[in-house]
């Protein structure tokens, strides 16, 4: 490769320096092609192709094996006269407005905590990060026993300061909060431990500065803590975001997005449709729009850190 | 643009990097693996066979499937339980990655048959012994006369109840309706839950559901609905089978937060077991679990015929069944005469008779008699039986049975009338079945 590498530029010396600095442009463009070629390729494979593979099935009414019908739009046109899409849809705004208002803010409490002068807080730091170890599975196992409406757990907590028993899991208007619950005590110590680690990224010294000015300690938070974890509560936000728009799992183990729908998913609305409806070409439709929510959700995200950049605020 | 082609090269070296470390690592295990199996099972024959049932059904079948193994030496089953509710969907899945097991546990009707009309179930006309089987419990594995499933299980739904608590207050087991309600009452004024309910999964609620509009209108009524002549799911006996679920609810027949308690886990058959509840209806597996999960229970059980409505049309001889398991065998299955084998031996007489000895389960094969007490009551119900209703969200086609169990677990939880369950279940009828 060298070699040749070397008679090239020989042979290129003689000719002119416009075709020369083409020609290395033409050499770099395919070093780099070179080098993005394997990821390109495996990207295309795994990601592009399923997408338009996904979208084209939307576009037939197919059961998932043999041969499809082309019915063009129709099961869009079927998809926003449904009911039961907007049910899922909400839900799933519940499940982002949970994930950004609630579990983030609770991580970055925790993580605050950790720093405090508090004795064995290294033991709490532990145990505060015990859920998120757990696999869903056991987590949603375990839960649907805690929450079981005669025997479970908190019903026997709340019994205790004087509630009738709630039958959680069972009642429109209870599961969702229930499964909310939950998730936000799974995935709040992930949060803590990213902001954990960028707290000990504060320069100390923006402290001292601070303490000699006299500030107290909720004005050296909102001046200084929280304008330096800027960054990563934007990229914080954008995980729970995206992670609460194809939420999936959970939902499935506690409650199979029963009780008449009352927590549906998009995300356990397509696999009913395709693996227990067999409308495949429908739950093609709803992983479609899926995507597309959650790439429009990313680009308003993007665009406004992008702005928020540009002002250069905080960073 | 730049920055974006740089961080681009960077993260295709490393995935270049990664790949060749992946890559060498898997081939060099995977030769090695293969190398061991090689010595193991030197060129044997894989089948893969997977099945729902836990406890002494499970025995059952891994002795069947031991025979088979000693008949062919050369062939080694690989059998995979998974639970109920999980098995429906991992085998959906498989079957539309064209990964089916080889021998696949079903309840034939309406979810085998959709696998059927795709090709994906092999056709066992042939090498069945039509003689062997209860002609019931085979017609409901076959389509167009061509039999796509070989049947061992038939089970039967009957209402269960503790008889220690029925003899504390006095109480028989009700004929009718109106006799239930008052022994639903009676329970509730001493403390103790009338009837257990795991209706998170939806079947389970289904049972009375189905019952109930058998009892009003006769078993031709789902006939008549299922096949489009006259009658439709929006007939008046089916919002009034919705109604006295509603009525039952209100009375608070069942445990509070039946709707949010899956069964397989067992919380609903726990209420049972420690006497917190009274009844349960569902099918003789129940026996089974018991067996397994608190055998010292089953002194107290016993079981009654679900009970009449007053003016109705359908009497205690029509019995809601099903069946179950039925063995079937996968298409894109590498040995289909081997593996149609291994079903015709998971339904020999003698896997039946283990089968109905010791699980107090009824079996599909026609002249094997149960030797059990509890299963010897069971073989009168269904001798006497002048019709079976087998299940409908295992007759009905998916997109419809699962809507069925949507709205009957809707009509339970009171956040749908019988009217609008009903009036949904025909459009869609009119739209899957039409």
């Amino acid at each position: 490769m060298e070699t040749t590498e070397v008679k090239v530029t020989n042979t290129r010396s003689i000719v002119n320096v416009a075709s020369r600095t083409k020609q290395n442009k033409f050499k770099s463009a395919l070093t780099i092609g070179l080098f993005v070629a394997p990821a390109l390729i495996v990207y295309s494979i795994y990601v592009i192709y399923p997408i338009l593979t996904t979208l084209m099935y939307s576009f037939y009414d197919w059961d998932g094996m043999g041969a499809g019908v082309f019915i063009g739009l129709q099961n869009y046109i079927d998809l926003f006269k449904d009911a039961i899409f907007w049910k899922a849809l909400t839900n799933n705004t519940w499940v982002v407005l949970t994930s950004v208002f609630v579990q983030i803010p609770l991580g970055l409490i925790m993580a605050l905590m950790l720093f405090a002068p508090i004795k064995g807080i290294r033991f709490f730091s532990s145990i505060y990060f015990f859920p998120f170890l757990m696999s869903t599975v056991a987590i949603g196992m375990l839960w649907v026993l805690m929450f079981d409406p005669i025997n479970g757990m908190i019903n026997q907590f709340i019994n205790l300061f004087g509630f009738e028993n709630v039958a959680w899991l069972s009642q429109t208007n209870t599961a969702l909060f229930a499964v909310l619950l939950v998730i936000v005590w799974q995935f709040a110590p992930f949060y803590m431990i990213l902001f954990k680690a960028a707290i000990v990224g504060i320069p100390e010294d923006l402290y001292e500065a601070a303490e000699i000015d006299g500030a107290n300690p909720l004005t050296k938070f909102f001046r200084i803590t929280l304008p330096l974890l800027m960054p990563t509560i934007v990229s914080s936000s954008i995980l729970a975001i995206v992670g609460s728009l194809k939420a999936f799992d959970i939902f499935y183990i506690m409650t199979g997005g029963g009780p008449n729908h009352g927590t549906e998913l998009l995300g356990t609305y397509m696999f009913k449709q395709a693996f227990i409806n067999f409308n495949m070409g429908y739950a093609s439709a709803i992983a479609f729009v899926m995507f597309i929510v959650a790439l429009f959700v990313t680009i308003i995200i993007q665009v406004m850190d992008y702005y928020r950049k540009k002002r250069g605020a905080y960073v | 643009m730049k920055r974006l082609l740089t961080i681009l090269t960077i993260l295709s070296v490393i995935l270049l990097a990664a790949c060749g470390l992946n890559g060498g690592g898997s081939t060099s295990e995977s030769s090695s693996g293969k190398a061991e199996d090689s010595k193991s099972n030197e060129g044997k024959k894989v089948l893969e066979f997977w099945h729902i049932d836990p406890g002494e059904k499970e025995k059952i079948y891994e002795e069947a499937v031991a025979r088979f193994e000693e008949k062919h030496p050369d062939v080694d089953v690989k059998v995979l339980r998974i639970p109920n509710d999980a098995f429906k969907q991992k085998l959906s899945v498989a079957m539309s990655g064209n990964e089916a097991p080889d021998v696949f546990s079903n309840w034939g009707g309406g979810w085998l048959k959709n696998f059927v009309d795709q090709g994906k179930v092999l056709e066992l006309t042939e090498s069945t012994d039509k003689a062997h089987f209860n002609e019931l419990a085979l017609a409901n594995t076959t389509f167009d006369d061509k039999v796509y499933g070989l049947p061992l299980g038939l089970s039967i739904d009957v209402v269960f109840y503790n008889k220690e608590i029925f003899e504390k207050y006095g109480l028989t087991p009700p004929k009718t309706y109106d006799e239930w309600l008052s022994v639903i009452d009676t329970l509730k004024d001493n403390n103790i839950i009338p009837i257990a309910l795991a209706n998170q999964t939806k079947w389970p609620g289904a049972y009375l559901f189905m019952n109930f509009a058998s009892r009003i209108a006769g078993p031709e009524l789902f006939d008549s609905a299922f096949n489009r002549k006259g009658r439709g799911f929006d007939d008046p006996a089916y919002v009034q089978a919705g109604e006295y679920l509603q009525e039952m609810v209100e009375r608070e027949a069942f445990n509070p937060g039946f709707n949010g308690v899956p069964y397989d886990e067992g919380q609903g058959r726990q209420l049972l077991y420690s006497g917190q509840a009274a009844m349960m209806d569902m099918t003789i597996s129940f026996v089974n679990n018991v067996r397994q999960e608190a055998p010292e229970f089953e002194e107290k059980l016993d079981f009654f015929l679900f009970p009449t409505v007053e003016g109705g049309k359908g009497d205690q001889t029509q019995v809601g069944a099903a069946t179950g398991p039925v063995w079937s065998v996968a298409k894109n299955s590498k040995y289909p005469d081997l593996a149609t084998e291994l079903a015709i031996e998971l339904t020999s007489a003698e896997t039946a008779q283990n089968y109905m000895d010791r699980t107090g389960s009824l079996s599909g094969i026609k002249d094997v008699k149960p030797a059990d007490e509890f299963t010897k009551r069971f073989y009168e119900v269904v001798q006497g039986a002048t019709h079976l209703q087998m299940p409908y969200d295992q007759t009905l086609p998916p997109e419809l049975a699962e809507l069925h169990k949507d709205t009957t677990q809707a009509i339970y939880g009171l956040d749908m009338t019988p009217e609008e369950a009903a009036e949904k279940m025909e459009a869609k009828a009119k739209e899957v079945l039409e």
